[in-house]
C-alpha cells in the first residue's frame, strides 16, 4: 500500500502548520520515551548482583540469567503464557469481530441492552470472575482445569474490548461502497473479504493487540482457572513470601528481545522479501502477456 | 452458489486450530516418566540413594502440588522425576483463601497442597484433605519432636499435614531512627514514625497483631469493645503506615532505602535488608507476643495420584533439601536432621539467628488461619482504610 | 450482510426480502454462547451468593441483605465508591487528552507501515509484568531513585521529595500510564478512517483549524472516543492492583475494599459490593445511552 499522501499538503498552509507539526512529533516521541521508561530500568535491575530488584544497584552480572535459563519450571510458564495469549487473542479476535457486525446492522430490538451485556464483564473485579469461573466450570460442571479453561477465562474479559472496539469502527461504515462491489458483481463473501474486512483491519488488529494484552498479565483470573500449571504472571505474583529476585527481569527482558526479533522480522525482513518476491511474479506476469 | 464466508471460515478453521494445539498442550502436560538418563543432581543427592524406597513400587507419573514458592525447589524436582519416575506438576498460590477456594472446586485435581497453620484443620474440616499416619514416612524421623505432635494438625484419623516451615511476624526497625529501641506493639501508634512504617496487606493478619497490642483476650474473636478499641487503634496507626505490601520484596526495599524504618516481617529481614545494601537493621519480638505461620503439606481428598504423595515427601523433604531451602529462603524448617547439616556447613551462626534449632518458639505465636470473627474483622479495616 | 446479491436488480435494503431476523444475528451466536455460559452463568451463582451468608467459610443458602446493606449503613463504601467514581473520570479524562493528539499525529503524519510498528512499539512494554514496570517506576520516583538522586545532585532540593509516592497522586500517574494504550488503540482505530478532505471542505467553507477539528473532526470519530473513555472508565472501577502497589494507604479504591473480603473468603460480602459498582455503571450506561449508540442509522435509497 503506498504511503498515506498528504492531500492537505496543496491547501493553503497556516502559519502554525509547522510548529504544531513539530510539537506532535515531540509529544509522540516524549510519550514513546515514557512508555519505555521503566522497561529501561527493567533491564537494567536484569544485570543486578544481589537478591533486591531496585536501589541501590549491584552488579552488573549475568547470574539471574543464567538461573532463569536453567529453570525448566519457569521456562514451562512463560510458554504456556504465550500459548494461551496467543489462542485468546484469535479467538477473542474472531468471536468479537462476528459479533460486532449484528450488533451495528442488525436493526436489533434493544441494542443498548445488548451493549451493556458485553460491557458487563469488564466492569467486575477480576477475582470475582475467577471465583465465578471455578465455582461454575469445576465446582458445578466438574471440568478438568487446565490451560484450556484458561483460555475460556480470558476470553470472557477480552472478547468485550474486541467487540466494541469493531464496532465502533463499523459505525458510520460507508455501506455505499458494498453496494459498489456488488453492482461490480461481488458476491457478499468477496465483498466481505475484499472490501470491508481490510477496511476495518485497524479495529481488528487494535482489538487483537488489546487482547493479549490483557491476557500475557493476567494473574488471578488465570490463578482460578488453570490445572496444575503454571504461566509467568502465576509465578510472578506468587512469589509472596519471599520477594521477586531479578531472574523474573532477566526473563522478561529475554521476552522482549525476543518480541522485537520477532517484529523486526515481520515488520521489516518479510515485507522486503515479500515484495521481491511479488515484484518477480509481476514480471512473470507481464512477460506472459506479452507473450499472448 | 454461496462460496461462503472464505475469510471467516479461514479464520475460524485457525481458531480451531490453535483451540485443538492448546488441547493437544495440555495433555501432553500430564507427561508419563522420562527417566531421564544421568541428570546429575546438585550434592544432596548421593546420600540418598541408600534409603529404603518403597516408591520403587509406584508406577511413574505425575503428581499435581499446590503450594508456595518456598515449598519446591526445581533440582530435587528433577531428582524426584529421575529417581522415582513422579513428575511433579507445580501450581503456585499466594493466599491460602485462594488456594481453599479453589481446593473446594475442583477436588482431586490437585493432589497436595501446602497451607498455613490454623487453615489446615480448616481444610481437614471442610473434608478436603485426608489426615494421615505421620510415621509411615520414613523421613517424618528427621523432624523435631515437637512438629510431630502439633495438636492442630492432630485429628483422631492421624495427623494432618507434613510440617515444614515457620515464622513469627517480627517488628523490624532501624536502629538509626528510631529509638528507644521498640519492645511493644505500642511503636506502632508513635507519632514520631508519621508515614515510617510497612506492613504485609492481609487485614486480618493486621487485625491479629492488632488485638495483641490492645490485649484482647482472644485474637479471633475480639468483642464488639475490644473491636472498638482496636479501631481507633487502626485510626491512630493509619497516618503512620507508608504502604501495606502485597510483596515482601517491598519492605525490603522500603527499609533498605530509608524510606521506612518500622516494618512487620517474617525472620531473616536483617540479613536481606543488608543483601538489598541497606543499612543494619534489628528484628524483635513485641512482648505482647505476636502471630505467624507455621505450614505444612496436606493430602487432598480423592486426590487422583495419592500415592505418589509419600514417595515424593520421602525424597524431596529430606534434610539435605531442607537445608538448602533454608539457605535459599532463609527461614527455619522443622527438619532437625536439616539443622546438623547447616552446622556442618559452616552455617551455625545463621541458622541460630534464625531461631532454627528452638521451634517450640512457634508454639509461642498466635497462629495465622480464618475462623472468628473475620467479616467484623474486614468491615472494621475497611472503615479505617477506606478513603 | 446487507449487501446484494450480484445478479438481483439494484435496490436498496429496505425493498428486499427480508430475512428472518434472527437468521441475520447468527454471527453473534458465538459471542452469546460466550457471554452466556462463561459469564452470566458463573454470575448468577455468585448472585445468589450475595445474597446468603457466610458461615465458618462456607456460604450457606441463608437469604440475607445484610451484604448490601453494609454498602449504605457503612459509610466507608460510598466514600470510597465516590473517590474511585473521581479518579476515574480523571484518569479518562486525561488518558484521552494525551491520547487523541498521539493517535492524530499517527494517522496524519506517519506512514501506515510505520503506524503498524508505532502501535506495536506502544503496546510491547505492555506485555511485560505489571509488577516488574510498577517496582521501576518505584525506582525512578522512590525516595532513593533516579529522579530524587538527580534533583538532590543538581542542588534543587536537598531531601529526597516524598511527592510521588504512596498517595493519590501516584495512582493517578500510573493509571494513565497504564490505561493509556488502551485509549490511543481504541481512538486510533476511528480516526483511521477520518477523511481528512472533510477539513479542505471546512477551509473551503471558511473554518479556521481547530474549528475544522471542534466540528468536524470530533463528531466524526464520536464512536471512537465513547468506546476509549469505556475501556478506561470502566475498568478502573475493578482496578486494585495499582492502588495497592502505589497507593500507600491514601490512595486505595473500591476494589480493594472488595478484595479484603474475597481474601478472607466472605464472597457474599464482597460480591455484593462488586454488584452495586456494577449497577451503577450499568446505570450510567443506560443515562448516557444516547451518547453511546453504535447502531447504523440505516438510509434509505
Amino acid at each position: 500500500m503506498p504511503d498515506r499522501i498528504d492531500v492537505l499538503d496543496s491547501m493553503p498552509v497556516s502559519p502554525w502548520a509547522r510548529p504544531v507539526r513539530w510539537a506532535l512529533r515531540l509529544f509522540a516521541v516524549a510519550i514513546l520515551g515514557f512508555l519505555y521508561l521503566p522497561i529501561v530500568f527493567l533491564v537494567l535491575f536484569s544485570f543486578e548482583a544481589d537478591r533486591t530488584v531496585g536501589f541501590p544497584f549491584s552488579g552488573p552480572s549475568l547470574r539471574w540469567y543464567a538461573t532463569a535459563l536453567d529453570n525448566d519450571p519457569l521456562l514451562d510458564a512463560v510458554r504456556n503464557s504465550v500459548v494461551v495469549a496467543i489462542a485468546v487473542a484469535i479467538v477473542a479476535t474472531v468471536v468479537g469481530t462476528m459479533a460486532a457486525f449484528p450488533l451495528v446492522r442488525a436493526r436489533l430490538r434493544y441494542p443498548n441492552a445488548i451493549r451493556i451485556l458485553v460491557t458487563l464483564p469488564i466492569m467486575l473485579p477480576g477475582i470475582l470472575l475467577g471465583v465465578a469461573l471455578v465455582t461454575f466450570l469445576a465446582g458445578l460442571l466438574h471440568l478438568r482445569l487446565s490451560l484450556l479453561t484458561v483460555v475460556a477465562g480470558h476470553l470472557v474479559f477480552t472478547m468485550p474490548f474486541v467487540i466494541l472496539i469493531v464496532a465502533a469502527r463499523l459505525q458510520g461504515f460507508d455501506q455505499a461502497l458494498e453496494w459498489a462491489a456488488a453492482d461490480l458483481g461481488a458476491s457478499p463473501a468477496r465483498t466481505l473479504r475484499h472490501v470491508v474486512l481490510p477496511l476495518i483491519a485497524p479495529a481488528i488488529l487494535a482489538g487483537a493487540l488489546i487482547s493479549v494484552t490483557l491476557s500475557i498479565d493476567e494473574f488471578i483470573v488465570t490463578f482460578f482457572t488453570i490445572g496444575p500449571q503454571l504461566t509467568l504472571p502465576l509465578y510472578i505474583y506468587t512469589q509472596i513470601k519471599f520477594g521477586v529476585t531479578p531472574e523474573v527481569n532477566a526473563v522478561a527482558t529475554l521476552i522482549l528481545v525476543i518480541t522485537g526479533a520477532l517484529f523486526v522480522l515481520g515488520a521489516v525482513v518479510i515485507p522486503r522479501t515479500w515484495r521481491g518476491v511479488r515484484a518477480v511474479r509481476l514480471r512473470r506476469a507481464a512477460r506472459r502477456a506479452e507473450a499472448a | 452458489m454461496t462460496r461462503g464466508y472464505r475469510r471467516r471460515d479461514f479464520l475460524k478453521l485457525s481458531a480451531a486450530t490453535g483451540a485443538g494445539a492448546l488441547v493437544a498442550a495440555c495433555s501432553s502436560n500430564t507427561p508419563a516418566a522420562s527417566p531421564g538418563g544421568g541428570a546429575s543432581p546438585s550434592a544432596p543427592a548421593a546420600s540418598m540413594s541408600a534409603g529404603a524406597s518403597p516408591s520403587s513400587a509406584v508406577a511413574a507419573g505425575p503428581l499435581n502440588f499446590l503450594t508456595w514458592s518456598d515449598h519446591w525447589n526445581k533440582d530435587a524436582l528433577t531428582q524426584v522425576k529421575d529417581m522415582d519416575g513422579i513428575v511433579v506438576n507445580v501450581s503456585e498460590l499466594s493466599d491460602n483463601a485462594d488456594g481453599f477456594a479453589k481446593v473446594k472446586q475442583v477436588g482431586g485435581q490437585i493432589d497436595m497442597v501446602s497451607g498455613d497453620a490454623l487453615w489446615v484443620p480448616e481444610y481437614h474440616k471442610n473434608a478436603l484433605t485426608d489426615a494421615f499416619d505421620l510415621n509411615s514416612l520414613q523421613v517424618s524421623q528427621q523432624l523435631y519432636p515437637i512438629a510431630r505432635s502439633f495438636e492442630f494438625f492432630t485429628a483422631s484419623e492421624g495427623y494432618l499435614a507434613y510440617p515444614w516451615g515457620w515464622s513469627p511476624i517480627q517488628l523490624v526497625y532501624n536502629p538509626a531512627n528510631v529509638s528507644p529501641a521498640p519492645d511493644s506493639w505500642q511503636a506502632l501508634v508513635d507519632p514520631k514514625y508519621k508515614s515510617r512504617i510497612v506492613m504485609e496487606n492481609q487485614p486480618v493478619d493486621i487485625m491479629l497483631l492488632v488485638a495483641k497490642a490492645i490485649g484482647a483476650k482472644d485474637g479471633y474473636n475480639m468483642t464488639d469493645d475490644e473491636l472498638a478499641q482496636a479501631k481507633s487503634f487502626l485510626e491512630k496507626m493509619k497516618p503512620n503506615i507508608l504502604k501495606l505490601v502485597a510483596q515482601n520484596t517491598e519492605t525490603i526495599s522500603a527499609l533498605a532505602d530509608g524510606s521506612a524504618w518500622i516494618a512487620t516481617q517474617n525472620l531473616g529481614a536483617p540479613d536481606r535488608v543488608k543483601d538489598a545494601g541497606g543499612p543494619p537493621v534489628d528484628a524483635v519480638v513485641p512482648k505482647e507476643g505476636t502471630t505467624g505461620f507455621i505450614d505444612g503439606e496436606m493430602r487432598v481428598t480423592g486426590a487422583e495420584n495419592a500415592d505418589r504423595i509419600s514417595p515424593y515427601l520421602e525424597r524431596a523433604a529430606q534434610a539435605e533439601w531442607a537445608a538448602q531451602n533454608f539457605i535459599d529462603n532463609g527461614r527455619p524448617l522443622f527438619n532437625e536432621a536439616a539443622y546438623k547439616l547447616l552446622v556442618d556447613g559452616g552455617n551455625k551462626e545463621r541458622a541460630d539467628r534464625y531461631l532454627y534449632n528452638t521451634p517450640e518458639v512457634a508454639l509461642q505465636m498466635t497462629l495465622k488461619g480464618p475462623g472468628g470473627r473475620v467479616q467484623e474483622y474486614i468491615d472494621t479495616f475497611n472503615s479505617v482504610f477506606g478513603a | 450482510m446487507t449487501a446484494i446479491r450480484a445478479g438481483e436488480a439494484v435496490v436498496s435494503p429496505a425493498v428486499r426480502p427480508a430475512r428472518a431476523p434472527w437468521l441475520r444475528l447468527w454471527p453473534f451466536v458465538p459471542a452469546a454462547l460466550v457471554l452466556v455460559g462463561l459469564f452470566l452463568l458463573p454470575l448468577a451463582i455468585m448472585v445468589v451468593y450475595s445474597f446468603w451468608a457466610t458461615r465458618d467459610l462456607n456460604v450457606v443458602a441463608e437469604w440475607t441483605l445484610a451484604n448490601y446493606v453494609r454498602f449504605f449503613s457503612n459509610d466507608t463504601y460510598v466514600r470510597t465508591f465516590a473517590k474511585t467514581i473521581g479518579m476515574a473520570v480523571l484518569v479518562t479524562a486525561t488518558a484521552i487528552a494525551i491520547a487523541l493528539p498521539f493517535a492524530y499525529f499517527l494517522v496524519r503524519y506517519v506512514s501506515r507501515r510505520w503506524q503498524r510498528i508505532v502501535l506495536l512499539a506502544v503496546i510491547v512494554p505492555f506485555w511485560t509484568s505489571y509488577l516488574l514496570r510498577v517496582y521501576a517506576w518505584q525506582a525512578i520516583l522512590g525516595e532513593r531513585g533516579a529522579i530524587n538522586q538527580l534533583l538532590m545532585s543538581l542542588g534543587l532540593i536537598h531531601e529526597p521529595s516524598r511527592l510521588f509516592v504512596y498517595n493519590n497522586v501516584a495512582v493517578f500517574i500510573v493509571l494513565v500510564y497504564v490505561y493509556f494504550p488502551f485509549a490511543a488503540l481504541a481512538i486510533y482505530a476511528s480516526l483511521e478512517k477520518f477523511d481528512f478532505n472533510l477539513f479542505r471542505a471546512a477551509q473551503d467553507l471558511g473554518a479556521r483549524p481547530d474549528q475544522a477539528i471542534r466540528h468536524v473532526m470530533i463528531p466524526a470519530i464520536r464512536p471512537g472516543l465513547v468506546t476509549a473513555a469505556i475501556f478506561v472508565f470502566v475498568p478502573i472501577l475493578g482496578e486494585y492492583l495499582t492502588p495497592a502497589l502505589v497507593g500507600g494507604t491514601e490512595g486505595v479504591l473500591i476494589s480493594n475494599l472488595i478484595i479484603n473480603f474475597f481474601r478472607g473468603v466472605q464472597y457474599p460480602a464482597g460480591s455484593a459490593i462488586a454488584f452495586i459498582i456494577a449497577a451503577f455503571v450499568v446505570l450510567l450506561l443506560v443515562v448516557f445511552r444516547r451518547y453511546l449508540r453504535v447502531e447504523d442509522v440505516v438510509t434509505r435509497a
